[in-house]
């Protein structure tokens, strides 16, 4: 089942390499730069775009803390091909095209974070708002899109970007560094989205005991969990806060990750260590 | 009783000898039981059949020919078909300039009422998953057009007038075929030494009861054939699983299709995953559609209101492929949907530039039907004394419009040949006096178009894959290409010029 449908995500890949050609087609100088399509937008020809991904391809693996450029190697490979598939899979589901439709943001206005803490254990509410206070991020630290041409797919990653932290509610994964990979290996099986796959290189950095827990038991979690499950980008996070957290994993056919009690007794004894590594490594990983 | 013309209508090409004995036979047999002869019984009056009777009767050399039409439907209804003008029947097609000419050439053309009839000028085909692979097809001036669009109402009933301005045929109407069989085998008693032999001769029973000989029976009685089966010719082929949607849609009032505009009129055709959807113009502000559907999509289109069937087609001109296959699976309210999706991403760009159709603001009450889609065709035409001519002897994907011209072309064909029979002292219902000419004539011909059109249907029935790479760059080389004449080649295919 797992291997049915991973496979048939992957085999469409050609079939919507189709919208590649209109955006690839793309040039223009930089003397009559098109106007832009939306708030913020900042249209790029073909080459900028290129330059623009490779230099914050480097950038970034020399400073992790800059979450911006992070952003950008994310806008700028997700397109063309990607984000258009991404949006697709939420064209192709009723709640992902009702998210389109509306629209909603996940900010501190929109998510009230006091309201949340007041939800019961094992919410999705619950579940999120932890996450933010024990990583001390808002749901306000998410860049805007600012490379990806089409406005509705540049929503779209805003969507992702901004779901992120959900995620990791989601899935439960720890929150030290192979956790953190692991999640993006996750999104990358789900989303098929570039950025998360480039984002495993990660785990050169990783130290050897770490980087050896990741390979043999949250890479394979992550990868059959992301490519079996429904697609997390279709969750309508805001009408969900209420629900069993258990509920909503049943639902999108997740697994919990593997050695739960492990994770929770190392958790226990390498918050510490974690805690200063979080501090160094900034915003490398909020991305 | 009618028998007693037989020998003046044969005698042309039968030798005097077998006249003579004829002449006998029917003095000495002819009583209730003995058949009517006929020269060309034709069994179907559709388009098909009713062309190659307007023809034999039209032309000089075969207008004495005796000839009987049973058509199982009532031919007044064909006659006193009338729709006001702002009505139009769902089943319309596209008229060669060769099918033109011919019906010109037959003298039916003028029974046609062209304040019905709509020429276009230009075709806009394009890949409804690869948006940027678009064909173009234009005639080089205003005239000729690649195209007419009929109803085909309007163009039997105009065969029909113009049958009814010649010479009376026998028209055999509410009428259908109970039963085919061969003539009895000569008898032995039969004094004289040479009669008409009437065991080869095919003998049709009617549900009136009576019984006709043809020394040439012609099925032109679609794709269900009674004649085919008779002569037991085998047809190869399959089913397309797929249904061809048709119905009769209206623009807004204020856009309406002038044959005179200089910008001309165009035909569009997008393919989708299920297959193409085609509008075609109809005079004023209207259009005859047909998509086609696989049939879960067909059974859904007709249980839609008519506003939600209206923005289903505008959103197949317009939206993805992934818009489209999601709106499939609603029940209701494709409409809302459709202007949401419209209005994410407007197509009135393309529509300024006459790359897509106007939006349709309706559809005609009780227009929309569907037909399943087959590809058939007969492993021959002909056998001895019978002959198929139209969709008894083909049918086609509707894609490229031809099924009706192919009929046509059929007609033209045969009656060319029975006109060189008979002017050449040939037995008209013999294989190698009459009929090969006639195989030999279209049989190539249509099954190549035949093979183009299913070929067409599969490339672009993929939706996924390099084969939608493939037939991309296919579509934009072609289009590219235009100049260098394969365009033109592509044109005077569609056209039959
Ligand atoms: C959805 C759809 C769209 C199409 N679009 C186009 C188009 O755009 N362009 C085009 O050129 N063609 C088109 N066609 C095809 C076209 O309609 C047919 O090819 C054409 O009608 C064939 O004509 P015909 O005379 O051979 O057969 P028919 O029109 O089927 O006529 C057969 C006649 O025989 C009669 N009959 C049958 N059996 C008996 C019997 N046993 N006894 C007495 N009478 C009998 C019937 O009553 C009927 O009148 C389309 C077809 C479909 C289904």
């Amino acid at each position: 089942m797992a291997h049915t449908l991973a496979s048939t995500r992957l085999f469409n890949l050609p079939a919507s390499f189709r919208f590649t050609c209109v955006n690839l087609a793309r040039t223009f100088s930089v003397l009559n730069r098109p106007p832009p399509h939306y708030a913020g937008h900042v249209p790029l020809n073909v080459f900028e775009r290129g330059a623009v991904a490779a230099g914050s391809a480097i950038m970034s693996l020399l400073n992790p803390r800059r979450g911006d450029l992070i952003a950008a190697l994310g806008e700028t490979t997700a397109t063309p091909y990607f984000i258009y598939r991404l949006r697709d899979v939420m064209l192709s589901s009723p709640t992902g095209r009702r998210i389109l439709r509306d629209r909603p943001r996940i900010t501190s206005q929109t998510m009230s974070v006091t309201k949340l803490r007041a939800m019961a254990e094992n919410t999705v509410g619950r579940a999120y708002v932890d996450w933010l206070d024990r990583e001390g991020v808002s749901p306000d630290t998410r860049d805007s899109v600012k490379y990806i041409d089409d406005e509705e797919c540049a929503y779209v990653m805003q969507r992702y970007r901004e779901s992120h932290d959900f995620y990791h509610a989601l899935t439960g994964l720890p929150v030290f560094v192979e956790g953190e990979v692991a999640l993006k290996a996750f999104e990358f099986a789900n989303t098929l989205l570039p950025m998360t796959g480039l984002s495993i290189f990660a785990v050169t950095r990783m130290k050897p005991a770490e980087r050896s827990r990741f390979w043999r038991t949250y890479l394979p979690w992550a990868l059959s969990n992301g490519l079996k499950s429904k697609e997390v980008i279709n969750v309508y996070w805001e009408e969900q806060l209420e629900r069993d957290i258990d509920d909503l994993r049943a639902e999108l056919g997740l697994e919990r990750p593997p050695d739960l009690r492990e994770r929770r007794k190392a958790m226990k004894e390498q918050r510490k260590a974690a805690k200063e590594k979080r501090e160094k490594m900034g915003g490398l990983m909020a991305d | 009783m009618v028998f007693g013309n037989a020998p003046r209508a044969l005698r042309p090409y039968i030798c005097s000898s077998c006249a003579k004995s004829l002449k006998l036979r029917s003095r000495k047999f002819a009583t209730a039981a003995s058949p009517d002869i006929y020269d060309v019984a034709c069994v179907g009056g559709g388009p098909a059949g009713l062309s190659l009777l307007t023809a034999l009767r039209s032309s000089k050399a075969t207008s004495h020919l005796r000839l009987a039409l049973i058509e199982s439907q009532d031919l007044d209804r064909v006659r006193k078909w009338n729709l006001p003008p702002d009505q139009y029947s769902n089943r319309a097609s596209s008229l060669t300039p060769s099918s033109q000419a011919f019906l010109s050439q037959i003298g039916a053309w003028p029974h046609i009422d062209t304040s019905r009839v709509q020429p276009y000028h230009h075709m806009r085909v394009w890949d409804g998953l690869s948006s940027t692979a678009r064909i173009t097809f234009d005639s080089p001036t205003p005239e000729p057009a690649i195209a007419h669009m009929i109803e085909n109402q309007n163009l039997t009933r105009a065969l029909l007038a113009r049958l009814d301005s010649l010479e009376p045929i026998s028209l055999l109407d509410k009428t259908s075929v109970r039963e085919i069989h061969l003539g009895p085998p000569p008898s032995p008693l039969t004094p004289e030494p040479t009669y008409l032999n009437l065991s080869s001769y095919p003998h049709v029973t009617l549900s009136s009861n009576q019984t006709i000989a043809a020394r040439l029976l012609i099925g032109a009685d679609g794709p269900n054939s009674a004649v085919r089966t008779f002569a037991g010719i085998e047809t190869r082929g399959y089913d397309y699983n797929r249904d061809g949607v048709v119905a009769t849609l209206k623009l807004p009032s204020s856009f309406a299709h002038h044959p005179s505009s200089p910008r001309g009129v165009t035909a569009y055709q997008r393919f989708l995953p299920s297959g193409p959807i085609a509008l075609l113009a109809l005079p004023g502000p209207y259009a005859s559609l047909v998509w086609t559907t696989t049939p879960s999509q067909s059974a859904l289109l007709k249980t839609l209101s008519p506003e939600d069937f209206t923005a289903m087609v505008n959103a197949a001109f317009r939206l993805s492929a992934v818009d489209l296959n999601y709106m499939f699976t609603l029940p209701s309210n494709q409409l809302s949907e459709f202007q949401w999706r419209d209005s994410v991403h407007p197509s009135t760009a393309s529509e300024a530039k006459g790359e897509i159709p106007h939006l349709i603001s309706s559809v005609q009450q009780g227009s929309i039907a569907s037909f399943p889609l087959r590809l058939r065709h007969a492993s021959s035409y002909t056998t001895s004394r019978i002959a198929l001519i139209g969709d008894a002897a083909h049918t086609i994907h509707p894609l490229a419009g031809q099924g009706l011209n192919m009929g046509l072309s059929d007609s033209k064909a045969l009656a060319e040949a029975i006109e060189y029979a008979v002017c050449h002292g040939a037995d008209i219902g013999d294989e190698m006096g009459c009929l090969d000419r006639y195989k030999g004539e279209v049989w190539w011909g249509n099954q190549r178009l035949l093979g183009a059109v299913d070929k067409l249907h599969w490339l672009y029935s993929v939706g996924s894959g390099p084969v939608v790479g493939v037939r991309k760059w296919g579509l934009r080389a072609v289009d590219v290409m235009g100049d260098l004449g394969v365009k033109g080649w592509l044109m005077r295919q569609a056209g039959g010029l």
